[in-house]
């Protein structure tokens, strides 16, 4: 039998793998984890809004399911708590990892997906980016950046109230924080349906804050200034529309004056089907969590080049999804009593249409 | 020793006339100023109210004074009874939200609700208030033991609250099933709500701690002059901490109540109410320096601010000023009601 260096040096490797792998099974599972496998990194504000608490379930329904380590950051509304912790991690796995990112503020985007492209990380950003900053002024590690119309969105619950209320008579409208844009878009997009339906009258329109306490009493109060005028209710959240629910109930009203409200919390959900809300309307945080994540780590495993897609796929307002009384059953069953078997692989299927910057 | 015989007596004085109308604090002399500042809460209180009145007919029927001024003021009136003595005493409780937000989160929790198969029923809201007394009571163990401000050791508490709120509630909201949790806001005694009744209650406690108890006449030496207090044997320490631990315990009361009015509960259900209190005992002409002011100035301080927050939507005032109107009243309401001559110095 003659000697083979190869073969030899397969062996050697072999061995030394092997004692690698054995010291290895000695440390903590943090300092393994940056090896091979890239890690999954999520940033978003706070684990306690029922919005990213949600994103967060999305995300490690992910992780378990590719079998990869998962990390959470929160930025506790600090900008540049969010941006030291990216930096952080990235330095931490080496870039070994993709990040998926909600922005805390609007400027807070261009320094991380500098940082990001600098150690060739694959990143996704959400909602809040500088109007001349796009992904493909870093390709190809600047995936996407992925918001929800809120000007549609505001005028969809609109249309529906409307409906409700047989296209005539009195509402009353609680907005979100004055200076959010979330609050402002959505407030464009009733104001635009409002614009379109004569018979119908805007009573009053008061900011909440997107509080439910709030919404409370402010309905309280309007009910003693309009009594039986109100004939429906907009609110720009769920929270603050279920706050306007119990300040109807408290006055036997629940049910009778119709509500609308946008992001699918469980209390509104549950008030669609007891028919104590018209519709809400989600962008689906589950879904946000786990998508981002696929796409960088799909793009980080060579399957699509992102800069080889159209812009259409690197900037665009994703679909929401509608809960009304006729899905809502079926909504029940597969989002709220268990998670959804989403198709993390399909990337593309919820583009709606591109961003517009005003 | 004849100064501090001077003290003992001067306090025992006031600790011995405790309800009567006419027990004037030695130290004033600014006779008609003093006066005015005493009813000008009121003044106030009487002015917006025909101010709102006048320009909106509504504020004046009994539909408004039940929903939009008596069941907003309740949890408002609740809290500020438990934060009063603090600043009568020159300390400050700044854990108000962490405490309602664990407090409310103890009933949604145990009680029937959709997050958790529990069914416990009463004991939820008196566990929550159980739990809530004793953060109150660790509040006072820590500023008193540590000697760390009130200030600190309150605001860590705050934060202390809101951790395990989250950590408990997982950032969603949870819903409460129970009818009989949700009638403890809206049952009905009298045409009024139960939150109104409870608000009630709570203010009569209050009012008896203040004027009929020993506790209560001690909360005014230690503001007035906490070295004096000390030197007279009034148990300082003792009383601070008893102050914190009556604080959390109406925090826990309000949580209830909060709880039941919204029939749910979530991490951020107390956001705004810490600045809401110290406004209305503000407001309602106790000063935050200590030694004045008291819970009958403090209700009529939280109606001041519900019946500001009613009046501007009854208004139709646009949310874009709503902020600065409230700003001005609170400024103006203050400006009436502080004793300028009694201090020489304003921080």
């Amino acid at each position: 039998m003659t000697f083979d260096p190869m073969q030899a040096r397969l062996n050697r490797r072999h061995v030394l793998g092997g004692a690698a792998g054995l010291m290895a099974a000695g440390l903590p599972s943090r300092l393994f984890a940056a090896g091979d496998k890239p890690t999954l990194v999520t940033s978003i504000r706070s684990l306690s809004n029922p919005y990213h608490a949600v994103w967060k379930v999305g995300a490690d329904a992910f992780a378990k399911k590719v079998g990869l380590p998962n990390v959470t950051l929160v930025t506790e509304a600090n900008s540049e708590k969010g941006i030291a912790d990216i930096r952080a991690i990235i330095a931490k796995t080496g870039g070994n990892m993709v990040l998926n990112v909600d922005p805390n503020n609007t400027p807070d985007a261009r320094p991380i997906v500098e940082a990001c492209a600098q150690a060739k990380v694959y990143v996704v950003s959400w909602w809040n980016k500088p109007a001349d900053l796009h992904p493909w002024d870093f390709n190809p590690y600047y995936i996407a950046h992925i918001e929800f119309d809120g000007v549609t969105n505001g005028g969809y619950i609109t249309d529906e109230l409307f409906k409700a209320m047989g296209g005539e008579g009195g509402f009353v409208a609680l907005g979100g924080m004055i200076s959010d844009s979330a609050a402002i878009d959505r407030r464009k997009g009733m104001m635009a349906s409002l614009g379109k339906t004569p018979k119908i009258k805007l009573l009053d329109f008061q900011t909440a804050d997107w509080q439910s306490q709030k919404a409370f009493d402010i309905t309280s109060s309007w009910l003693t200034r309009f009594g039986d005028q109100i004939k429906g209710i907009w609110a720009a959240n769920d929270d603050m529309g279920t706050g306007a629910l119990e300040a109807l109930r408290a006055q036997g009203l629940a049910g009778k004056v119709p509500i609308v409200g946008i992001d699918g919390i469980k209390a509104a959900v549950e008030a669609v089907k007891a028919g104590e809300f018209v519709c809400t309307v989600t962008s689906d945080p589950y879904w946000q969590g786990g998508i981002g994540l696929s796409m960088g780590l799909q793009a980080s495993q060579g399957k699509f080049d992102p800069a080889k897609e159209p812009k259409l796929h690197r900037e665009f307002n994703a679909k929401t999804v509608k809960i009304t009384r006729e899905n809502v059953d079926d909504y029940i069953k597969t989002e709220v009593q268990s998670h959804p078997d989403i198709d993390w692989s399909n990337l593309w299927d919820r583009v709606a249409s591109p961003i517009a910057y005003s | 020793m004849p100064t501090l015989e001077t003290t003992r007596a001067a306090a025992g004085a006031v600790a011995r006339r405790p309800a009567d109308a006419d027990a004037r604090p030695p130290a004033r002399r600014y006779r008609w100023r003093g006066r005015l500042a005493e009813v000008a809460p009121l003044i106030v209180l009487v002015a917006l109210c025909l101010c709102i009145g006048a320009l909106s007919p509504a504020f004046f029927s009994v539909r408004n004074a039940i929903w939009g001024v008596g069941n907003q003021a309740a949890i408002p009136l609740i809290l500020a009874m438990g934060a009063t003595p603090i600043i009568v005493m020159g300390s400050i409780d700044l854990s108000v939200e962490g405490v309602l937000s664990v407090g409310a989160m103890i009933v949604v929790l145990l009680c029937t609700n959709d997050s958790n198969a529990h069914d416990l029923g009463w004991w939820g809201p008196l566990l929550a208030v159980t739990a809530c007394t004793g953060l109150g009571l660790v509040n006072g163990l820590v500023h008193v033991g540590l000697r760390i401000p009130s200030f600190m050791a309150t605001l860590g508490l705050w934060f202390v609250g809101l951790g395990i709120g989250t950590v408990a509630l997982g950032g969603s909201a949870v819903r409460v099933l129970d009818p009989r949790i949700r009638a403890v806001a809206f049952e009905r005694v009298l045409t009024f709500p139960m939150a109104v009744w409870i608000a009630t209650a709570a203010f009569l406690l209050a009012l008896l701690l203040e004027r009929r108890t020993r506790f209560g006449r001690y909360i005014y030496a230690i503001g007035g002059g906490e070295d004096i207090a000390l030197l007279s044997g009034v148990p300082v320490k003792r009383v601070r901490i008893l102050a914190f631990t009556v604080a959390g315990f109406f925090t826990g009361l309000a949580a209830v109540v909060a709880a039941a009015q919204l029939g749910q509960a979530n991490t951020t259900i107390a956001d705004g109410r810490l600045f809401t209190t110290v406004t209305a005992v503000v407001v309602g002409g106790t000063a935050l320096t200590g030694g004045s002011g008291g819970v009958v100035n403090s209700l009529i301080g939280v109606l001041i601010v519900a019946v500001l927050a009613n009046g501007m939507v009854l208004l139709g005032i646009s949310p874009y000023v709503h902020e600065a109107v409230q700003g001005l009243m609170i400024i103006a309401a203050v400006a009436l009601s502080i004793r300028r001559g009694g201090s020489l110095v304003i921080k």
